[in-house]
């Protein structure tokens, strides 16, 4: 097991100067840094020699190199935008992301697996019907669509919930929290759902359709004449059966999740990496846009690799071939 | 019926009374863009100025009509037997932090800001030498004679010498942080409480401040909200008081709704199209491959009498544009009344000048225009796009965002362009130095003359106006600049941009025109 984790790490690491690559090759393509950071009036000599200070008239080979040379090292840089040290800004924002990401990946599953199980055991109800339709509007309208609906219905019409930020946080050693405070979970609450919503539509018919498959199985048919009670049925036997295609799905969209909630985080303004990145990029803040997407590479490599540790916990059989 | 209507009126006046005494503390605002470092020097940006004129002061300052006034100096007179300027100061004026504010901090400031790793450094680029005579009195000597110096510098602003040397913030950061990005130490009347770049920052007053206060501020809070329908929303549902600017397309829905006002005015910036003139042939036509229509300065003639501007006011802007004639808009110093007629929308005639040019067919050529610079910026260029077509002239029109923008035009690539210009120092010698005189490295003029017009006239007047003390003298020369300009069509100025803004209606504040928001003018009631 720990030489399969090492094994992993080593690969993220390719992955990662991977991802640094093509993001460096398509740095010089979003716009030039130096007419951001400076004003109207500043000479051209002027800007000439900042930007021959911070080096981008190198190579680009030496600019990529000067770039993960550092990064190994453990220096990230400095933004151009705000000169703040890359690293502090990103491990400030990570926290606003994470919990976000977490808690619509928690609206999605104790939504989602009842929902899919539900329409899977009555597929013709009007119930069922009902939720298939209104979840695929939640698959077909954008994401900042929905967004917006939800800030104008809940923040600007009722007044129940906040229209930006995180409302109130607490900070526990460095990690700037939401889930302690009242206000910040009416913070939380819109963007979230939200950001969940797509997750809670592909969970729910990923088991539905597994559970329909399932439920053909013979297994399930000799369960049934034994006279298992439904219940246990349902949940233990054909439930477990469905969740590992479900668990490899929800996970690898996890990823997507951390990856995509820069659209959500605009929305409402949510103090996460992804509203910094974008913030980047309308600066051509060159720094924070290249580690901001290595640590999303790194994550993608983490969560693949805990959903590979979770088959093994989930699958029995996996972990017999292993011990063998 | 009439009793309880009396009696609910009385409990929505004190429901009223009450909260407006709860709320008069607390002033919440947002705009788009967060100040980028809290280092009044090191980054020449108006989210930057605008935001640290409430906690840094300079030597002289504008008011609200924008017009030049004391401040951390109490008057100002030229040098006797030199070039120049003597500042006397304001005395008893203390930092935020207690020490006592003097010429030395003057002279410390000066250096910081001219120093290369300022990006306010070319407000000095007149200035031959800084003479301290006393604790206040400091003499700025200028190479020649500078009218202008004084307006010049309202922005610059004055730290105390002995918390930024020793904080080791001695220079303004150029590549990493420095105290000073993050902490503020000024005269002004606000003073930094808290700030989390990019998400909150919190201002209060400054107790020691010299100036009588006209504001109720106790505490004011901004937070930059990037998304112009969640800056609304945050508006309409209340969250915070003020908004700057919100998208002319949702002013009717903040107008229908009880409790909230827009505030428009109009701001400095003129919006306008240049050309390449210094190019040989088109880069982007499909047709005129071995010439520059445009370097003739009738065929420039018809491509204005193409626009009409009335129309883009009505269609695109709802009435809220001023069209221009000139590079700065009416009321600058230095605008030019003799010269206040732009060219009429008059298709027939832009016709015949392309006839007589030699293009009775008229040609096709490439258009650059930004799509997240100026207000409704990509469908202005569409619509003037088809007004060219209608007398012939053919424009590709490419748009971008402005972050790639600036570096295409200065590698030339382009046939005509888009570029709004607010004049920095409120002056109409400002759009003559950066965008009429001929590009000059050495001499850091015309850097913003991205298609090189020139014409030896007018770079021979700017010196002129620039050094000229007597008003009515400079005008002259002003006016000789404008009716060349205007007469070979150097740019086609279009219109000035308007501002708005928008705030709950129990606020009270100064919309200025340089899109400058100051707290000292806010008043919540």
């Amino acid at each position: 097991m720990a030489y399969f984790i090492l094994k992993r790490l080593i690969q993220s690491l390719f992955v990662m100067l991977a991802v640094a690559f093509l993001a460096f090759s398509l740095f010089r393509f979003v716009g030039d840094p130096i007419t951001q950071m400076t004003g109207v009036e500043t000479s051209v000599a002027d800007q000439e020699r900042l930007r021959e200070e911070l080096g981008l008239n190198d190579p680009f080979v030496t600019q990529f190199a000067r770039f993960t040379g550092d990064m190994l090292q453990g220096d990230f840089g400095f933004s151009y935008r705000t000169r703040q040290p890359v690293a502090e800004m990103i491990a400030d924002r990570i926290p606003a992301t994470l919990e976000l990401g977490i808690v619509a990946l928690i609206i999605s599953l104790i939504v989602g697996i009842p929902a899919g199980v539900y329409t899977a055991l009555r597929p013709r109800g009007v119930v069922s019907q009902t939720i298939l339709m209104t979840t695929l509007i939640g698959v077909s309208v954008p994401t900042f669509v929905i967004g917006i609906m939800l800030i104008y219905l809940f923040g600007v019409q009722l007044g129940w919930l906040p229209t930006f930020g995180r409302g109130g946080t607490v900070q526990i050693g460095g990690w700037e929290s939401s889930f302690f405070t009242v206000d910040g979970w009416r913070a939380l609450i819109l963007p979230a759902i939200t950001l969940g919503v797509y997750q809670l539509t592909l969970t729910m018919r990923l088991v539905r359709a597994e559970m329909m498959e399932v439920m053909r199985s013979d297994y399930i048919r000799f369960a049934t004449a034994r006279g298992v009670p439904m219940r246990r049925l349902y949940f233990k036997h054909a439930l477990a059966n469905t969740m590992v295609p479900v668990i490899t799905i929800i996970g690898l969209q996890f990823g997507g999740v951390i990856a995509f909630s820069i659209v959500t985080e605009s929305v409402f303004q949510w103090p996460g990496m992804g509203l910094l990145f974008l913030e980047s990029i309308r600066f051509v803040d060159i720094p924070v846009m290249g580690v901001y997407l290595v640590v999303i590479a790194f994550f993608f490599v983490v969560v693949n690799l805990i959903v590979d540790m979770l088959y093994v916990a989930i699958d029995p059989r996996l972990r017999v071939k292993d011990a063998a | 019926m009439n009793y309880s209507l009396k009696s609910s009126a009385l409990v929505c006046m004190t429901v009223l009374l009450s909260s407006t005494a709860l709320s008069a503390e607390t002033f919440r605002w947002a705009s788009t863009t967060d100040p980028q470092t809290m280092d009044p020097h090191a980054v020449n940006s108006a989210p930057v100025l605008s935001f640290m004129n409430n906690i840094y002061e300079g030597l002289v300052r504008r008011g609200q009509d924008m017009s030049i006034e004391p401040s951390l100096a109490t008057s100002w007179n030229p040098l006797e037997g030199e070039n120049g300027w003597r500042f006397t100061l304001r005395e008893g004026v203390t930092f935020q932090d207690g020490s006592a504010f003097t010429s030395e901090d003057v002279m410390f400031s000066y250096q910081r800001a001219s120093d290369e790793a300022a990006d306010v450094r070319s407000w000095f680029a007149p200035v031959a030498d800084v003479r301290v005579v006393d604790d206040f009195t400091i003499d700025f000597v200028t190479t020649a004679p500078n009218p202008l110096f004084p307006d010049s510098i309202a922005n610059f602003m004055i730290l105390d010498k002995d918390w930024a040397e020793g904080n080791d913030a001695a220079l303004p950061a150029r590549d990493a942080e420095n105290f000073a990005t993050m902490n503020v130490n000024g005269t002004g009347p606000f003073t930094l409480a808290s700030r989390d770049p990019g998400v909150r920052t919190v201002l209060t007053p400054h107790e020691g401040w010299w100036g009588e206060a006209e504001h109720n501020v106790t505490e004011a809070i901004f937070t930059p909200i990037g998304n112009s329908a969640t800056g609304l929303a945050a508006l309409l549902s209340g969250e915070i008081d003020f908004i700057q600017p919100i998208p002319l397309q949702d002013v009717a829905q903040v107008e229908e709704r009880d409790g909230f006002k827009v505030l428009e005015g109009e701001e400095t910036r003129v919006i306008m199209f240049g050309f390449g003139h210094e190019h040989e042939t088109l880069i982007y036509s499909d047709d005129v491959t071995d010439a520059n229509p445009f370097t003739d300065p009738n065929v420039r003639l018809a491509a204005a009498h193409a626009l009409d501007i009335d129309s883009i006011n009505r269609v695109l802007f709802r009435g809220k544009i001023q069209p221009a004639s000139q590079l700065v808009p009416a009321g600058i110093s230095g605008y030019s009344e003799a010269n206040s007629d732009r060219p009429a929308y008059d298709p027939d005639r832009a016709r015949e000048l392309l006839a007589e040019a030699g293009y009775p067919d008229g040609f096709s050529f490439g258009l650059k225009c930004t799509n997240d610079r100026y207000i409704n910026d990509e469908a202005l260029c569409r619509a003037a796009a088809s007004m060219f077509a209608a007398v012939g002239l053919n424009a590709e029109l490419s748009t971008g965002p402005v972050r790639d923008y600036w570096p295409q035009l200065r590698e030339d690539d382009f046939d005509m362009y888009l570029l709004g210009w607010s004049p920095g120092t409120f002056d109409m010698e400002h759009p003559i130095r950066f965008l009429m005189h001929s590009q000059d490295d050495e001499k850091k003029l015309g850097s913003w003359n991205f298609g090189n017009y020139s014409n030896a006239r007018v770079d021979e007047l700017l010196p002129m106006i620039q050094q000229e003390i007597d008003p009515a003298a400079r005008q002259a020369l002003v006016d000789e600049v404008v009716a060349i300009t205007q007469a070979e069509v150097a740019y086609i100025p279009l219109y000035t941009q308007p501002l708005i803004w928008a705030a709950k209606d129990n606020i009270e504040l100064t919309q200025r025109a340089d899109n400058f928001f100051l707290l000292r003018w806010v008043t919540v009631n």
